[in-house]
């Protein structure tokens, strides 16, 4: 573990601009669609037009005769399944039997260019039988006359089924003073990073692969071309340019990346695929539509004292993340508060839509939303602030929740009581004018997933290599995947700090699983905790060798020396030492360039009941916003003016990547409340472009007062945690919140769109309640 | 994503454009600023072998106070704030067409004349294929309200409303010489999404005319959307008039946003002449205009939802109309 | 009057000859025939700003631009709003302010805001969204870029 940190440090602490910004701003930086490879052809899919159906043949005869098609592919071809989680492998790379959603992927050609690609598409005849469209996860609880995926449960569209109880939840609501029930119904929204997903394929003649793609998970992208293609891990190299955005988007090993690697094969040449809008729309892997039905006993205090939930996850046509998403929607309902007893039920159902996946605070969203909100309906029966309701609740540090999640480092009551003096709370709740009203929402995230995927828990999660060479530059090698979260900026920072030396010096190679060590990816959020310590530990053993390098050229020992910028010194006696690359250059006399290495690995953490391992983290994030909103009630149209998001990732690292994170995440919030949906009819996307889905536009995003109140975690590195997911939780429930403050009408579902609103009104007027005296 | 093949021709005249429309009648479109009219071809929507750009004529730009070329970018008129003063329904309207990006390239005339919209309609080929093609692309049907009669697709331009209030005339060029018609009179409020317009094929709008008077009159333009930005109009009011507290001495309504066409509602605003403009009457003009349109379900924001807000909006705008300069 | 084929205008600042087809889009014709790639693809439907080039130092969608019809004029791309040694006072506010986090967005916004602070020097907050509000960033949620930006114009004299 950490030694205990210095209180202050160089860099660290600071506001570090990203290191590639330079190239970002002047366009130099290379993204997959940036690159070029000499003859490369144009990959493109033919995507099924049905919700369901059996592909009975597909002649591919004419697109194969057009002039300039190098290979049509369909299925047969690459059968062998694949998926990011091992026990649900469902997914081909081109679908094989069956297409399962407007969208599929079902044939793919390679050509001269695009023209004769889409050319070829069009060439291509697909015999079907149209099977049955299951659109509505209710009907696909029950048996169906033609599953999905065989896998369903019980010839069922069912995915998964997670069902859990710890202590007795009847019981609990047996002795409550106040209970509610919140039925929530959240529709589903999507990733829309701007850069849409590009992929470069290149078979060479001495048996290797080379794969570039916008990817968030290299390795996972790298077993999964080895399993599918058949090919041997160590002759495929897989590379990751700049990458535009993931949130979760690019966070599977995704069916077109094996299918431009496949067309590659086939026609010896490079292959680029790159997509659409609408594709991006289709491929989705977001945040899956949710129905939950919420449940919270309180005592006349206001001390939780049990949970009962039920969630109906609208999962799509693969699996994706879906298992660790059908545990997510209820036990990461289990903080920040302390929960004696709690049962969940959750199911993930099939659907022939585009397959949902993780997106940015996956599984913790929905149940967020509607928890915080069941809260602040029970403080208001129970007459107690919500403030002082989550006071009185909040898990302590170093506390075991009922499902056996550790909780170390803890600052929510800081979050709660610096959100709540800052906003001006006690002078506003309930006492603003009608139209205008504050709300509380809270919530905790993991701060990196406790089980890697793909691994034997005895291998790191996270390995970074650092090179040093006469000229003093070090190289730093990992594949943790920087997707414009900052990760390659404080994976220098870190290394830059440890040895004393200017930013500069440092330079982190793009990743090439050639040479860089595994990093499992950017996902869950694990990303500065588990690359940063991991990073500490290899810069810490290259500063051991420079240590001693030093002692020996100043004849003193290692201990009686320190480590400052740019030097080697004698504690106390600063005129004797040496300079970074004096002693560089020492330790070089034996061994030549210098390497160093550092890894990381969660410890065993969670119970040993079935799934217990879903949920736990090395450490977590807390979060406690309000939010002001104005709304006006001839239109339903409505403001949110102002956030305070008080926020604990323990020590921020780097606070402009911190601030940048939160705001981003504040607006990825916002617009889901406000107007992001995947709007369906039955399994038909009627919105898969960026005109109707209604990302927010500036003027729409609230000022941001961020709070940084964490205090170091003990296990975090140099007491870090995640500040890339938790930060968006918050965002939803301290809305819907402040609108019901503003117009006393409570929403459950999401999006709030005005007409919504205005409904909400009317209601409450029909039903003859006044609010604020309207 | 890439454009089928098709000639591109670039007239430097009026007199050209007329020769190029009649040698490729009905094999042509018009390319103004290309911002609606380039996504739809992309999307494979009623393409044409033939572009006609109209950016090289030099009598289709500028404008004055009195006169707005066709092929006026909307950025430029924009820029203008004598134009934006004198005329504050169309300073409002111009300020909220989609963003500042297509406010660059795209033109008054584009605007005025924008094709109608509708969520089966604005898609692309796959998608349209894959739900089977409607009445106004491709198909034999609509898939609003099923039938294949009527197109239901829907007026979305910000500018003909505000400029409607105003009287303005546009000035047409076709086989057979120049015309100048009501603006109100190019909209055929007995047509549908597709035949909507009361412009023979080939005729070219040649440039708006703003009469003297519409330089007096107060304004404004309100526009229903999901985002203040990108959005096209789920709902757009313009009015223009002269009116105060005693008395009104005109006053004009339009409507875009919710129909194929935007409508001017002079039989529900002249009785008003001559009046006082008390809130009831504001709000029987308002609940008025509202049980006149019939929006569909073919935009992001629900038809009642529109509806209802005609009403609130007209009251707004009249509340708000700022500018003028008689009493 | 150029041959049909053959295209001729300016490109950041030097005149520029590419053989064009009608219906060539500016931005394949900037990414692919001229090799520029920092201007980028998001939508191709002129519903992201990503594109963004300046025509005629207007702030324009390279997407929705046929190539041909910027015969005769100039076109400006985000290598072209670049000085040849450094950062424009735009992109080192940005690299600044982390106003750039996964950096797709960012040579749209640097050439709008760029455009913008030639034309007004010093813009409010209100200006200054009105004017970006057809360039979408994901990633930050457009306060920093708002930031930069009105630091940029502080930078100014």
């Amino acid at each position: 573990m950490v030694a205990t940190p210095p209180p202050s440090y160089r860099l660290l602490g600071g506001r570090i601009p990203y290191i590639e910004g330079p190239l970002k701003v002047t366009g130099r930086a290379e993204y997959t669609d940036d690159i070029r490879r000499p003859g490369i052809l144009v990959g493109r899919l033919l995507r099924s037009p049905w919700p369901h159906a059996r592909l009975r043949s597909i002649d591919t005869s004419a697109a194969r005769a057009l002039p300039g098609v190098h290979a049509v592919l369909t299925g047969d071809r690459y059968p062998i399944p694949f998926g990011v989680l091992p026990i649900t492998h469902d997914e081909t790379a081109i679908a094989v039997d069956k297409a399962r959603y407007i969208g599929d992927i079902i044939a793919a050609v390679a050509a001269t260019d695009e023209l004769t690609a889409e050319r070829a598409l069009s060439l291509i005849r697909v015999d079907i039988e149209p099977l049955p469209e299951y659109a509505d996860p209710r009907v696909g609880t029950s048996k169906v006359a033609e599953p999905i995926h065989s896998r369903g449960l019980l010839g069922s569209n069912i995915q998964k089924e997670v069902v859990q109880h710890f202590g007795n939840v009847d019981a609990a609501f047996a002795h409550a003073a106040h209970s509610v029930r919140v039925r929530g119904n959240f529709a589903g929204v999507t990733h829309a990073f701007t850069e849409p997903m590009a992929t470069i394929a290149e078979a060479t003649p001495d048996g290797r692969l080379t794969v570039w793609s916008a990817t968030q998970v290299p390795h996972y992208l790298h077993r999964a071309l080895s399993e599918v293609l058949e090919i041997p891990m160590h002759r495929i190299r897989v590379i990751k340019p700049e990458v535009g955005g993931g949130f979760g988007g690019k966070s599977d090993p995704l069916p077109h990346e094996i299918v431009c690697a496949a067309l590659s094969l086939e026609t010896g040449r490079p292959v680029k695929i790159l997509f659409d809008r609408e594709d991006v729309f289709y491929t989705n892997h977001g945040r899956h539509p949710t129905q939950n039905d919420v449940r919270i006993a309180i005592d006349p205090e206001g001390r939780i004292l049990g949970y009962d939930i039920e969630a109906l996850i609208d999962g799509g046509a693969w699996s994706s993340f879906g298992t660790v998403t059908t545990y997510y929607n209820g036990v990461l309902a289990m903080g920040p508060y302390r929960v004696p007893n709690f049962r969940y039920r959750g199911r993930r159902v099939y659907t022939t839509k585009p397959p949902s996946g993780a997106m940015r605070a996956h599984g913790g969203t929905n149940i967020r939303y509607s928890v915080e909100v069941a809260l602040d309906m029970l403080a208001e029966t129970a007459g107690i602030d919500p403030f002082d309701l989550r006071t009185r609740n909040a898990l302590p540090p170093n506390s075991k929740t009922v499902n056996e999640f550790r909780i170390t480092s803890t600052s929510f009551l800081k979050c709660l009581t610096a959100a709540r003096e800052r906003s001006g709370w006690d002078a506003k709740f309930r006492k603003l004018p009608y139209g205008q009203g504050v709300g509380l929402g809270c919530g905790f995230y993991i701060s990196g997933s406790n089980s890697p995927i793909h691994f034997t828990p005895k291998m790191p999660q996270s390995t970074v290599h650092l090179k040093v060479d006469m000229d003093g530059g070090i190289a730093v090698h990992s594949m943790q995947a920087d997707i414009g979260q900052g990760s390659n900026t404080l994976l220098a920072a870190i290394v830059a700090e440890v040895l004393g030396v200017d930013l500069d010096r440092v330079h982190v190679q793009r990743v090439d699983s050639d040479v860089s060590p595994i990093d499992i990816g950017s996902y869950s959020s694990r990303v500065t905790f588990m690359m940063g310590n991991a990073a500490r530990a290899a810069a810490e053993e290259l500063r051991s060798k420079l240590v001693a390098a030093a002692a020996a050229l100043l004849d003193r020992s290692p201990g009686a020396l320190e480590v400052v910028h740019e030097r080697i010194q004698e504690k106390g006696y600063p005129e004797v030492g040496v300079t970074f690359l004096t002693a560089l250059h020492r330790a070089m006399e034996t061994a030549g360039a210098l390497t160093a290495s550092g890894s990381y690995n969660t410890s065993p953490l969670g119970g040993s009941f079935k799934g217990a391992r879903a949920g736990t983290a090395p450490a977590y994030s807390f979060a406690a916003y309000v939010a002001q909103t104005e709304v006006d009630d001839e239109t339903g149209e409505y403001r949110v003016s102002k956030i305070w998001a008080a926020f604990d990732c323990g020590r921020p690292l780097n606070r402009l990547a911190v601030e940048g994170q939160i705001e981003g995440s504040i607006h990825m919030g916002l617009g889901q409340v406000m107007g992001e949906s995947m709007n369906y009819r039955g399994g038909r996307l009627f919105n898969p472009s960026l005109l109707e889905y209604k990302i927010p536009m500036p003027q729409q995003m609230p000022d941001v007062e961020i709070l940084l109140v964490g205090d170091d975690d003990p296990e975090g590195p140099f007491g870090a945690k995640e500040a890339g997911e938790g930060p968006l939780i918050a965002t939803l429930p301290a809305v819907g919140n402040a609108l019901y403050d503003a117009v006393g009408v409570r929403f459950t579902d999401l999006p709030i769109t005005p007409d919504k609103v205005l409904k909400g009104i009317d209601q409450r007027r029909a039903e003859g309640r006044a609010w604020k005296g309207r | 994503m890439h454009l089928d093949a098709f000639e591109l021709h670039r007239p430097t005249s009026v007199d050209d454009a007329m020769r190029l429309a009649a040698e490729w009648s009905g094999k042509f479109d018009y390319l103004a600023g290309g911002t609606d009219l380039l996504p739809n071809y992309k999307m494979h929507i009623n393409l044409k072998p033939h572009l006609i750009a109209l950016d090289a004529v030099p009598e289709l730009a500028g404008h004055s106070l009195d006169r707005v070329g066709a092929m006026e970018r909307l950025g430029e008129l924009e820029r203008d704030p004598a134009f934006l003063a004198a005329y504050p329904s169309v300073a409002d309207a111009v300020r909220e067409v989609a963003t500042p990006l297509v406010r660059t390239s795209g033109t008054v005339g584009g605007n005025l004349l924008v094709e109608t919209r509708c969520f089966f309609f604005n898609q692309s080929y796959f998608w349209r294929e894959s739900l089977g093609f409607c009445l106004k692309a491709d198909g034999d049907k609509c898939h609003v309200v099923p039938q294949k009669e009527r197109c239901y697709a829907t007026f979305s331009g910000d500018l003909a409303p505000a400029f409607l209030v105003l009287d303005a005339e546009v000035e047409v060029a076709g086989p057979s010489g120049r015309r100048r018609v009501p603006l109100v009179d190019l909209y055929d409020e007995k047509g549908d999404g597709i035949r909507r317009l009361k412009i023979q094929p080939g005729e070219l709008l040649v440039a708006v005319h703003l009469p003297p008077r519409s330089r007096t009159l107060r304004g404004r333009y309100r526009k229903l959307r999901v985002r203040p930005s990108y959005d096209f109009p789920e709902l757009g009011v313009a009015v223009a008039g002269t009116w105060d507290a005693r008395r009104v001495e005109s006053l004009s309504v339009a409507v875009g946003g919710v129909e194929p066409y935007p409508r001017r509602f002079d039989e529900l605003t002249d009785p008003l002449v001559g009046e006082t403009l008390s809130e009831d009457r504001v709000r029987a003009l308002a609940e008025a205009i509202t049980r006149a349109v019939r929006p569909v379900h073919n935009t992001f924001l629900l038809p009642d939802y529109r509806r209802r807000m005609v009403s609130v909006y007209v009251r707004r705008a009249i509340a708000e109309a700022k500018g003028g300069t008689a009493a | 009057m150029s041959s049909p084929d053959l295209l001729r205008f300016r490109l950041n600042g030097h005149p520029a000859e590419v053989a064009c087809e009608a219906p060539r889009i500016l931005l394949d014709l900037v990414r692919e025939d001229l090799g520029l790639t920092g201007t980028k693809r998001g939508c191709d439907l002129g519903t992201c700003g990503c594109c963004t080039v300046l025509l005629d130092g207007r702030p324009t969608l390279s997407c929705l631009t046929l190539a041909r019809l910027v015969e005769g004029r100039e076109v400006t791309t985000i290598e072209g709003v670049t000085p040849p040694n450094g950062l424009s006072p735009v992109q080192r506010a940005f690299v600044q302010y982390g106003a750039t986090q996964c950096g797709f967005c960012t040579p749209g916004f640097v050439v709008t805001a760029t455009a913008l602070l030639r034309e007004s020097p010093h813009p409010n907050r209100e200006e200054i969204e009105r004017a970006i509000s057809g360039n979408l960033c994901r990633c930050t949620g457009y306060r920093k870029i708002v930031e930069a930006i009105e630091a940029a114009g502080r930078e100014v004299p």
